[in-house]
């Protein structure tokens, strides 16, 4: 399993393992998807979204893509479950598909409120990367 | 992530509080005290919370000590229960992580003229009908939409301009904390994503640990609290709990944003990425602060609309107007804030940004921001425990201004982890064990209901003897539960 979840009192932390780094992000947005809706895998991918994101460091940059799909939730109702993700330093171009969310296929789990720094941690592991973030609920 | 573990550093100061000294964790300004007794000190277990006490003691400018409310659990930056004075004379900061995501998040509590046995037969018809009129869970929006003008008006100014559109009255904003209106808010400043998250959820409740709950009082405890609060054994209440949604998450991210580098700019040394802060009287800082304050201003106007709709609905099942049915406010407080207060210190009056991040202001009798009908006994401080015990309104404590910053508990504080909850709750119907305990339970999504089980909260009982036999907020009433809907 390439990402789970971790416990946190009040919230809920991911911790994300992938070969590479693109991968790694593609992982953190499946994770993120399957927090906020029961089952990402009936999402279809009818529409998709294109991402351009630089950041300081590669922890910015891992936290600005999650917030970025979070607002697309929040702010167009876009469950996104299928990504591409492409890397050059700490630049981010990715396309995301899915589809809004349609409250008789859909069932909503949580409430992310944000993505936090507390936490955050993004690194080569043995064989390949690891990320840990902590989503407030 | 290693936090130390600092439990083998604690001193007792007496039975109720708990010293974290200077020098236990490198760079601390002030000592940590949290106020707990044993067993729930024991409960803490390995919580990382005690190690973001002594972090919250590095932040420059706190005064007197950073402190923890008995509802202490592991937060972001702060813990959840808080409490930490910066002094903007002595480069004093204000950190986004001692406020929280849910700017403003809160509880209000509308009295009625109803007692329990008006419910008989149609408790179920109630919580059913505020479930469906009330919006709550994920993603929902509200009945009231917004141009981006009114809400700006809204950001600025809180219930008082709700008042004036018809949808408060004068007395729903003289019970609100700071009459509804946190002053200096800064709409300007509120990035244009905050607005669109917040476009069309003023009014809602939200998921996580948020709700709208039916309640009985089940013990008067202060009658002479209780009758300035109009308060009775017997009486129906409803307790609304939730906070600035997404508009307060947005604003609380593009500070955190905002703040990258800034710190280093200014030499601040952080142990928490998550304690990111600037200087009160920084650009930085006040620009946060009147972001904050317009977030803040926006989720008491969500508690007050949230307010209307749960007044409507009682109309409907009741068929009579909410003023015949006694449905006034009691309190609105908030528990994730900061605010500009004037505190004594060492014989000395000075003004101070008191963080509050779970935890609930409680001034005393006599103070001048309590309303003037609660001011002979004090500001009530409403507390919230979990669906299956019970909740409690306290008055603002003698001891509370000395001891605490004019502050108390808000709430009974998680014991249980979502992820342990769920798993707590497998194979067994957390519905129908309300149901059994005589609580109508009803959420839009089950696994809301199996993390929010009365077992993922501490005993709130506990809790709050111990802010009461520390002076913090003295017991008033406990309200026991009849029904609840969640996100």
């Amino acid at each position: 399993m390439p990402w789970r979840t971790f416990d946190h009192t009040a919230d809920v932390g991911l911790r994300i393992e992938a070969p590479t780094r693109p991968a790694l992000f593609e992982e953190a947005g499946r994770a993120l998807a399957a927090l906020i809706v029961e089952d990402p895998d009936a999402v279809e991918a009818r529409e998709t979204l294109r991402f351009d994101l630089v950041a300081a460091d590669p922890e910015d940059l891992l936290f600005d893509w999650l917030q970025a799909l979070l607002v697309a939730f929040e702010v167009q109702g876009m469950l996104l479950t299928r990504f591409r993700v492409t890397l050059e330093g700490e630049r981010l171009r990715a396309e995301a598909s899915g589809e809004r969310v349609d409250r008789a296929r859909h069932r909503l789990a949580h409430e992310v409120k944000a993505i936090t720094y507390h936490g955050l941690s993004l690194r080569r592991a043995d064989d390949g990367w690891r990320a840990e973030v902590i989503v407030d609920i | 992530m290693e936090p130390p573990d600092l439990h083998a550093r604690l001193e007792p100061i007496d039975d109720v509080r708990w010293r974290i000294p200077r020098g236990a964790l490198p760079g601390m300004r002030v000592d940590g005290v949290v106020f707990a007794d044993e067993a729930l000190l024991a409960d803490l277990g390995d919580d990382p919370a005690l190690a973001q006490v002594a972090h919250v003691a590095t932040l420059p400018g706190i005064r007197g000590a950073s402190l923890a409310m008995p509802d202490i659990h592991w937060g972001y930056g702060f813990c959840i229960g808080g409490v930490a004075a910066t002094d903007p004379a002595d480069g004093g900061v204000v950190s986004p992580g001692g406020v929280g995501y849910d700017i403003n998040c809160g509880v209000r509590l509308l009295r009625t003229d109803l007692v329990e046995g008006d419910l008989r037969g149609r408790l179920e018809t109630l919580i059913e009908a505020l479930l469906a009129h009330v919006p709550a869970g994920v993603g929902r929006s509200g009945p009231f939409h917004f141009s981006r003008r009114e809400l700006e008006a809204l950001l600025a100014e809180g219930v008082p301009w709700l008042q004036r559109r018809g949808l408060a009255t004068d007395d729903d904003v003289a019970h609100c904390e700071s009459e509804g209106c946190i002053a200096d808010a800064r709409p300007d400043l509120v990035g244009d994503v905050a607005y669109e998250r917040g476009a069309d959820q003023c009014g809602t409740v939200g998921s996580g640990n948020h709700f709208v709950e039916v309640l009985v009082v089940d013990r008067i405890e202060d009658a002479a609290a209780a009758a300035a609060f109009g308060l009775e054994a017997g009486q129906v209440c409803v307790l609304i709990h939730s906070g600035s949604r997404g508009l307060g998450y947005q604003v609380c991210d593009d500070a955190l944003r905002a703040l990258r580098g800034v710190p280093e700019r200014y030499g601040i040394a952080l142990p928490d990425r998550q304690l990111a802060c600037a200087p009160i009287a920084s650009p930085e800082g006040a620009a946060y602060l009147g972001a904050m304050r317009a977030a803040a201003n926006y989720a008491f106007g969500n508690r007050q609309l949230l307010a209307v709709q749960v007044r409507e609905t009682f109309e409907r099942v009741f068929g009579a107007p909410w003023q015949r049915l006694g449905m006034t406010l009691l309190y609105d407080v908030a528990h994730n804030i900061a605010k500009m207060e004037r505190h004594t210190l060492d014989g000395a009056e000075v003004e101070l940004c008191v963080h509050r991040k779970g935890a609930t202001r409680a001034f005393p009798a006599g103070h001048p921001d309590v309303p003037d009908d609660y001011r002979s006994v004090g500001q009530p401080v409403i507390v919230p425990g979990d669906m299956g015990r019970a909740s409690w309104v306290l008055v603002g404590g003698p001891a509370a201004m000395e001891k605490s910053f004019g502050t108390s508990c808000h709430g009974a504080g998680r014991a249980l982890s979502r992820t342990a909850a769920v798993k707590a709750a497998k194979g067994r119907d957390v519905r129908a064990e309300l149901a059994a305990r005589g609580v109508v339970a009803r959420a839009t999504s089950r696994r809301g209901l199996d993390e929010e089980q009365p077992d993922a909260y501490k005993d709130v009982d506990r809790v709050v003897d111990v802010v009461h036999r520390a002076g913090l907020a003295l017991r008033v009433a406990r309200l026991r539960p009849l029904g609840v809907i969640k996100g």
